[in-house]
């Protein structure tokens, strides 16, 4: 609000010292250095710090995968032994209803080269705004180990519950086999997980982003794990 | 303004006198926005005093070089890159803290407080005063952020600084930590402040009278 | 069809579900400043939907081809001087910041020329409230919105086209308008109240804010109901490929 508008330019005089004077970029000079200064500055900044940005952008996913796949106390228990889980990232493209979905997919084994599960990164739309989760899988691709929320804006104190880890425990050891149901107050089905209290949709959101994970990638995963396998 | 204030002077007036949220209504964006937490409300003041201290020393040492036309470019350009400086930094040693603040780091850029200050007072006073005058402004900023966020995350979770203060028995309001919660209690603490603010004028008339 | 709903989500959600001032908290500076009077409201809204709509135009065009890693004119122009495989990962985005605000700056201006020069008369009703918009958060947050969408998207799929950044920052302004309208009118009618001597002007105004919020935070879900409502389920699709 403080921005007042620019004073308008004086008439042009003649003579040439005061034109060359009066000359844009002449009267730009000082913009003109502060630019190139700080365009240098932010070039230093940027060779310093991409990187690092880089590190943790795929950090952020790669700390969670030995904790989705093998649960919280196997992946505490091989961390205490020294060893980590080798992550290797892949991408599946998946042709559906004329439209093109890429997953990111991450191979995880054990240092001895076995195949340790498979992890999917996919979104979709929640109850507030988008969801980003992960999902893991068994090496045989026909259960769930788990999923992780990576990025959600659900309701404070109401969708966010998502979150917990009481919540996410429900799916791990879920059958691929069959779309998983949402129930409102006590699972009983092998494939049904419990609703929040007070947050149905944002349950519902996350199961049917799990569900159309699985639907479209049971395949081309068995197919790798196959490929692998011999 | 007959006699120009003191670098100290400038320093304690930013702090309420010419709080820049409560007594100006400047930069209420991020009030807004991020306080539904301390930690997000402290790294957003700790960026945006970061950024106006940078400007109001760069602005003051070119003062006498800016021409009147060309001044709020100079301005809009040296806030920008310290404010990418800022988001990059931030990015990559906190990155959660980075994630959860988002779009608005990039947004201290057309924060009004900022570019104010490079105005009114960095671009006429000597290097020293406007380093004071960016500190009190930026300490002023700071605690008015502060306040919002303690009010809001103690009501709407029972937490401060992510640590349980309340008795689990409360029941978070949840409003308080959704947009609502943040206009009321803006409102509320302006409010609050004016009145303080009143009370304070009324008295010093009637000690005078 | 599918490219339509992305199109109605986006507006949908820009104008009433997370709308720009009672969601996201941008351009509170003319909310509060400037809605005193419902036609000052109106002019205000649409310079900014104006400005908005032109700035994320400059936006999406600077983004795709000169700032997003392996953007096409920036590879070209390294190409001179580079080996193509280091062209083609030139990375530009540190710019971002500082571009957008030069492109909404420059905008600003030129609007302001433009529509002065030529069309009087739409200058005298909202000419007024040009250069205080390059100030406006509403119209970086709608620059920075594109830019989060179309760099460092996992999916090519998910990547905006012109289409729908347009459709975002339009409908980010109509839902600013929105906003800042109800506001005007709301507080054309406090003038007759007695509010509080320290709550008057600003307190109050934002106490009226809170309960808008309030009732925008309605709109929630109702895009993510529409989508479902709007894609066929995967039953459906399957009976239909089936057939």
């Amino acid at each position: 609000m403080s921005m007042k508008p620019l004073h308008p330019m004086e008439p042009i005089e003649p003579g040439k010292l005061e034109r060359l004077k009066r000359n844009y970029l002449v009267q730009a000079w000082l913009v003109l250095m502060l630019a190139l200064f700080f365009g240098a500055a932010l070039a230093g900044v940027h060779l310093e710090l991409a990187p690092k940005i880089a590190a943790n952008k795929t950090n952020e996913t790669y700390v969670k995968i030995p904790e989705i796949i093998l649960g919280s106390e196997l992946a505490e228990e091989l961390a205490q032994q020294g060893e980590a889980l080798i992550v290797e990232p892949h991408t599946v493209a998946v042709e559906k209803e004329q439209r093109r979905i890429v997953y990111t997919i991450y191979e995880a084994s054990y240092p001895d080269g076995k195949l340790a599960g498979w992890v999917a990164k996919s979104s979709g739309q929640g109850y507030a705004d988008k969801i980003e989760l992960l999902i893991g899988f068994t090496p045989s691709v026909d259960t769930l180990t788990g999923i992780f929320v990576l990025d959600q804006k659900e309701t404070p104190g109401l969708g966010n519950k998502i979150i917990t880890l009481d919540w996410r425990q429900q799916f791990s050891n879920l059958k691929t086999l069959q779309p998983i149901e949402v129930t409102k107050g006590g699972a009983s089905d092998p494939n049904q997980v419990d609703a929040i209290t007070g947050a149905t949709i944002s349950s519902r959101s996350v199961t049917g982003i799990v569900n159309n994970a699985v639907a479209d990638l049971r395949g081309p995963l068995t197919a790798m794990a196959n490929a692998r396998g011999k | 303004m007959a006699v120009a204030p003191t670098p100290a002077e400038r320093f304690i007036q930013g702090i309420l006198p010419e709080n820049p949220v409560y007594r100006q209504l400047l930069g209420l964006c991020p009030t807004l926005a991020v306080t539904n937490g301390l930690q997000a409300a402290l790294t957003m003041a700790g960026a945006v005093a970061f950024v106006l201290f940078c400007a109001n020393i760069v602005t003051s040492t070119i003062r006498h070089l800016l021409k009147p036309h060309l001044r709020i470019v100079i301005f809009t350009l040296i806030i920008a890159t310290f404010v990418t400086i800022t988001d990059r930094f931030l990015a990559a040693y906190m990155y959660g803290m980075s994630k959860l603040l988002g779009p608005y780091i990039p947004l201290i850029i057309v924060n009004c407080i900022i570019i104010c200050r490079c105005e009114v007072c960095a671009s006429r006073q000597s290097v020293f005063a406007a380093g004071a005058d960016a500190l009190g402004q930026a300490t002023g900023f700071a605690l008015a952020l502060v306040s919002i966020a303690a009010v809001r995350e103690l009501l709407g979770s029972g937490m401060l600084f992510s640590v349980q203060v309340l008795p689990e028995s409360w029941p978070n309001w949840v409003i308080m930590i959704l947009p609502p919660g943040a206009f009321m209690t803006l409102g509320l603490l302006v409010g609050a402040v004016n009145w303080f603010e009143q009370r304070r004028s009324e008295q010093a008339e009637s000690e005078r009278g | 069809m599918l490219y339509f709903t992305d199109i109605i989500l986006i507006a949908l959600g820009a104008a009433l579900v997370n709308n720009f001032v009672l969601y996201y908290f941008v351009g509170i500076c003319p909310f509060i400043g400037v809605s005193r009077r419902i036609d000052m409201a109106i002019g205000m809204g649409f310079a900014v939907t104006f400005v908005i709509s032109i700035a994320a135009l400059l936006s999406w065009t600077i983004t795709t081809f000169i700032l997003m890693p392996g953007a096409p004119l920036s590879k070209f122009v390294a190409g001179w001087f580079m080996p193509p495989d280091a062209a083609a990962k030139v990375d530009l985005t540190i710019l971002s910041y500082v571009v957008y605000i030069f492109a909404i700056a420059s905008s600003v201006q030129f609007v302001e020329m433009y529509v002065r020069r030529f069309y009087p008369s739409l200058y005298r009703s909202f000419g007024v409230f040009l250069p205080l918009i390059t100030t406006n958060c509403a119209i970086l947050f709608a620059c920075l919105i594109i830019f989060s969408h179309i760099v460092g998207v996992d999916n090519p799929a998910d990547v905006w086209d012109l289409g729908k950044s347009l459709t975002l920052a339009v409908f980010g302004g109509v839902g600013f308008t929105i906003a800042i309208t109800i506001m005007a009118g709301i507080r054309e009618e406090l003038e007759l109240c007695d509010v509080p001597q320290s709550l008057r002007g600003a307190g109050i105004t934002l106490l009226v804010a809170g309960i808008l919020a309030m009732a925008f935070m309605g709109f929630t879900g109702v895009d993510s109901g529409l989508k479902k409502a709007m894609t066929p389920s995967p039953v459906q699709a399957q009976q239909s490929s089936r057939e």
